[in-house]
């Protein structure tokens, strides 16, 4: 094994994109393979994106300005015991809030004791999340929004100066006119701008 | 789409390659069509392939023959290819083989840039691994643990998300 270049390698990991426990097995293996398999296994975590324990490694990775923007709802986030082995979320490439924001609502709802999570604290750390994949997934190439924006102006802000995403999803966001507008025209590489629950006029349904 | 068969050489024509410790093999010259880095080295007498000896250069040149009439795949169906680990009996029989030879196939499609026959080697090597621990994949294909027990405890946490499934 130890005879084969790297490309074989990772040809022969890629084979197993879609099986996330071999890749997990494989990337315990030993430091070498670990950083083969990194990139590939966090790609695209999918329907993982519902797992709090993802979630906990997401939220280790807000820096100061994201985290800053969840101050005012008094969230509590995890503790950094020691830094990241990786910067995981560099190489997520698609993210699905259909499955993340059931990941936020595990984390939170085990995370605090005896209190309701509300809906508000939610929206905040689904936006601050939202913001450190724009900001820091590298190759990030599709986004599945769902829910309210809280905070248009960072969010199309940094949609704007993200230079990968190429399909944007928006559920039941509410933005209004202007600002799908400004999503639409600013996005450097968009081609697919999905819109569903939203109330369009006339004149945006037209342009879209 | 190209076939295999309409290459521009006959189907009596044949060619002769050297393997790096001097075994000479006569081939059907339309599998050395197909593979440009084998028509390279179909140079006459004194033309041998560096770096792949005779027995491995057998078990390539094999393959190829089994599978002369195989439809040419273009680059763009490599994202297809690549994630269907399914693989067909013949094949699967021909890399029964032990793990040195097979990881020879592999370095030697690699260096021959046969990538058909290499895909089929690393999703060969894939399916080995599937299902495996950790220490039934390092015990199988003979690696060492180099992880520190914190370090492996911590990489362990920080991906166990991908534990489950």
């Amino acid at each position: 094994m130890e005879t084969l270049p790297n490309e074989c390698l990772l040809e022969i990991f890629n084979n197993l994109r879609a099986y996330h426990k071999s890749l997990f097995s494989c990337l315990l293996v030993n430091r070498f393979w670990c950083r083969i398999i990194v990139p590939i296994l966090w790609s695209e975590p999918g329907a993982h994106f519902n797992d709090k324990r993802l979630v906990k490694i997401c939220l280790l990775a807000l820096n100061a300005e994201e985290q800053a923007l969840l101050i005012p709802f008094n969230i509590i986030l995890p503790k950094k015991q020691i830094n990241l082995l990786f910067e995981y979320t560099k190489y997520i490439t698609s993210v699905d809030y259909d499955y993340l924001t059931q990941g936020i609502e595990k984390y939170y709802n085990n995370s605090i004791d005896d209190r309701c999570v509300d809906y508000i604290i939610i929206r905040a750390v689904k936006c601050s999340l939202a913001l450190m994949f724009l900001r820091s997934s590298e190759g990030l190439n599709y986004l599945n929004f769902v829910g309210n924006i809280y905070n248009e102006i960072i969010f199309i802000e940094k949609l704007r100066k993200n230079t990968s995403i190429t399909s944007l999803r928006l559920s039941n966001s509410h933005l209004k006119d202007k600002t799908l507008d400004d999503i639409f025209n600013k996005s450097v590489n968009l081609i697919s701008l999905k819109l569903s629950g939203n109330q369009l006029t006339p004149k945006m349904e037209e342009k879209l | 789409m190209d076939n295999g068969t309409s290459n521009s050489a006959s189907e009596n024509e044949t060619i002769t390659l050297k393997s790096c410790d001097g075994i000479e093999f006569h081939i059907d010259a339309r599998i050395a069509n197909r593979y440009t880095l084998l028509n390279n080295w179909n140079g006459g007498e004194s033309a041998c392939i560096p770096n792949v000896n005779g027995k491995v250069l057998e078990k390539v040149l094999e393959w190829c023959e089994h599978h002369i009439n195989d439809p040419q795949l273009n680059c763009g169906d490599d994202d297809s290819r690549r994630r269907n680990t399914i693989i067909e009996e013949w094949d699967e029989n021909f890399l029964s083989c032990d793990q040195d030879m097979l990881f020879e196939i592999i370095l030697a499609a690699n260096y021959l840039e046969i990538k058909p026959l290499l895909d089929l080697g690393c999703k060969t090597v894939a399916n080995m691994m599937k299902s495996k621990s950790p220490e039934e994949i390092r015990s199988a294909f003979n690696i060492d643990n180099d992880y520190t027990p914190e370090e492996e405890e911590q990489f362990r946490k920080e991906n166990e998300w991908a534990e489950d499934y």
